[in-house]
């Protein structure tokens, strides 16, 4: 394992995130701040104006609390590399990594996820400061942001299997998009998943959203012991064996047809 | 400089292509919006083949020039030979491997250039992308700092290393992709149209650069261009692909030292090209004329004034030249004919300018071009 260009990679792609300051701090604190705000207007909503008591077993403090922690998350979840594989599938820029000795959707992936980590770091120290004032523990929150990275990993590993449908529609922008959509609304970042009624959490549960965000979110919170995060993680192992598998299939599958358009 | 090509065999042929095809197909779109409609119920497809049987040897070492048409393969072939694409049909062997296979060992030891196509990142220094690709090709940190130097200062780009690449010019930016394509010493180097938007010297220096790293190397090198300076200067040896067919594979002074060129005349007589033949014992195809074989006021009757008046104009000088050009007459000949051909044409008619024009690699290219598909070059080895 070379793990030289992968290091070279990190400290390349954080480069290139934070090439335009303004622009990076503004993406991930608007993008933090701005769902978080309607989330907790949307519950201020629901209890102070329309009444509720509670909402899903959840009351507002509770609500607050998810909104806070999973926000830390939320940050983390995977980004739109999936996106720029797409992209360089269509317009043939592709052709620029196939040409270097590394795999390129690892190499995709290592430059993509270094702003995240960093992002990861200002949020576990954000979640650390803030579990003393929710009196949360601070080894769950580290705990959580581990969980919340391996989620990372396979939010982009599921994104990299869609993206090769450009190989064959030369287009894969609206698959990975609905993918997006069924994410945000699945992986616990716009409403905790307890809201789905009991006998529709199979919906949640078969897939690997919820370990994203929500996952992470219920053991910060306190809501998971700690043998039922050992045992996400577990899961969470076993999805990101079963997607390598599946990367590598789907892509020894698909370069054939890569047509390396342009130059 | 460590050669990296001291573990070839100089004969062993390092590329080795045959009966190479290559077949796209695509989404054909009817024009307007009643072909928009029809390709979302009814999308049609097309094929277009890109190459039509390709084979050839290239060895360890070897200078190639890779000529031909917008559209007529080259770059598909060297997107082939890259590992990039698969071929439809045929085999292509590189270092002994299946490019398409592309295993690392075989990608330590290419490189590609393409001329119209950004290989590094656009928001970030030079500098920067030149560290990561050390990293990808593991080279030593002392290799890469004389690499760099040596090549920066070649290139004459030193001072621009830590600019961003956005904001360099094309050919500031070409000068940074090229030395980012060769960095890790590669065996071979694919060129596609290296020297677009390089000025004057900076083409200069890196054809210099490309002809000494050949030398010194041993390194094989592919280079397409639509500048046949580049290709004059540099490729003793030349393959000329039109329509996806390999049409010619040699020497590109056999193209054009074949001792031919053109006499060009002009007369105060108005000769028909049967006429001139026959005086200077010539085919008739070897007389063209700019107009297409059409004698200027041949076809007027007899006692109009029409060649006095263009004589009279000349003898004033004010001749127009679109007279002047219909009266140039072109012999196409061996440069041993000249003196042949000028005697007995001195002797019946009145000249009143001559030249002769050498055949360039342009000129030939220039006619292949033109030239149709069924039509092959004669000096194809």
């Amino acid at each position: 394992m070379n793990w030289q260009w992968r290091w070279a990679a990190l400290k390349n792609g954080f480069q290139d995130a934070t090439a335009y300051r303004i622009e990076f701090f503004f993406e991930v604190f608007g993008s933090a701040v701005t769902p978080a705000i309607i989330q907790i207007m949307l519950w201020y909503a629901l209890f102070q104006v329309g009444g509720a008591s509670q909402v899903a077993g959840l009351s507002y403090n509770e609500l607050i609390h998810y909104t806070l922690v999973s926000t830390l998350f939320t940050q983390v979840r995977g980004g739109n590399n999936d996106f720029e594989l797409s992209e360089m599938i269509r317009s043939g820029a592709l052709s620029n990594y196939l040409l270097r000795p590394v795999g390129v959707v690892e190499f995709t992936y290592i430059r993509g996820v270094a702003p995240k980590i960093f992002i990861a770091g200002l949020c576990l120290v954000v979640g650390i400061a803030l579990s003393f004032f929710l009196g949360l523990n601070p080894t769950r929150i580290l705990g959580a942001m581990g969980l919340a990275m391996v989620g990372n990993i396979i939010h982009y590993q599921l994104g990299a299997i869609l993206a090769t449908a450009a190989f064959h529609w030369e287009e894969a922008y609206s698959v990975l998009m609905v993918k997006n959509m069924l994410v945000a609304f699945l992986s616990g970042e716009l409403i905790p998943l307890t809201f789905f009624p009991e006998k529709w959490a199979w919906i949640w549960k078969s897939t690997p959203f919820y370990l994203y965000v929500f996952g992470p979110t219920q053991y910060a919170l306190g809501k998971w012991t700690d043998a039922e995060f050992f045992h996400q993680v577990l899961l969470s192992g076993l999805w990101l064996i079963g997607f390598s598998i599946l990367v590598r299939v789907s892509w020894a599958l698909s370069i054939r047809r890569y047509q390396s358009l342009g130059g | 400089m460590n050669s990296p090509n001291s573990h070839l065999v100089s004969n062993e042929p390092i590329i080795s292509v045959r009966d190479v095809k290559r077949v796209f197909r695509s989404i054909k779109k009817a024009e307007g919006l009643k072909g928009s409609l029809q390709l979302l119920y009814k999308p049609q497809y097309s094929e277009h083949q890109a190459l039509k049987g390709f084979s050839f040897d290239i060895k360890a070492g070897e200078f190639v020039g890779l000529i031909g048409a917008n559209g007529a393969g080259k770059t598909t072939l060297l997107k082939i030979l890259a590992g990039l694409i698969p071929p439809s049909s045929g085999t292509a062997t590189v270092l002994g491997e299946k490019p398409f296979d592309r295993s690392l060992s075989f990608r330590k030891k290419i490189a590609l250039v393409m001329g119209q196509k950004a290989q590094l990142w656009w928001d970030l220094p030079a500098v920067d992308a030149f560290d990561l690709l050390r990293a990808i090709y593991a080279i030593d940190q002392t290799v890469y700092r004389e690499r760099l130097n040596t090549l920066a200062k070649l290139l004459d780009v030193t001072r621009l290393l830590n600019t961003q690449i956005r904001r360099l010019s094309l050919g500031e930016r070409m000068k940074m992709e090229l030395i980012g394509a060769i960095l890790h010493w590669p065996s071979i180097i694919f060129l596609d149209e290296p020297t677009i938007g390089l000025d004057v010297l900076a083409a200069h220096n890196l054809r210099e650069f490309l002809r000494t790293f050949n030398e010194r190397e041993r390194a094989t090198i592919i280079l397409t261009s639509h500048n046949m300076d580049d290709i004059e200067q540099l490729c003793p040896r030349i393959l000329i692909i039109r329509n996806g067919e390999l049409i010619y594979d040699g020497d590109p002074k056999t193209l054009t030292n074949r001792g031919q060129c053109v006499l060009k005349v002009r007369l105060m007589e108005k000769p028909t090209n049967e006429e001139l033949a026959a005086v200077c014992s010539l085919n008739l195809s070897q007389i063209s004329r700019p107009n297409g074989g059409k004698v200027p006021g041949a076809d007027l009757p007899e006692g109009t004034t029409d060649g006095a008046a263009h004589v009279e104009k000349d003898d004033d000088d004010e001749f127009s030249e679109m007279a002047a050009a219909q009266e140039l007459i072109y012999f196409n000949i061996e440069r041993t004919q000249v003196a042949h051909i000028l005697q007995p044409l001195l002797a019946k008619y009145r000249l009143i300018d001559m030249g002769i024009d050498e055949q360039t690699l342009e000129s030939v290219i220039q006619r292949i071009y033109e030239q149709s598909p069924q039509t092959a070059v004669g000096a194809s080895s």
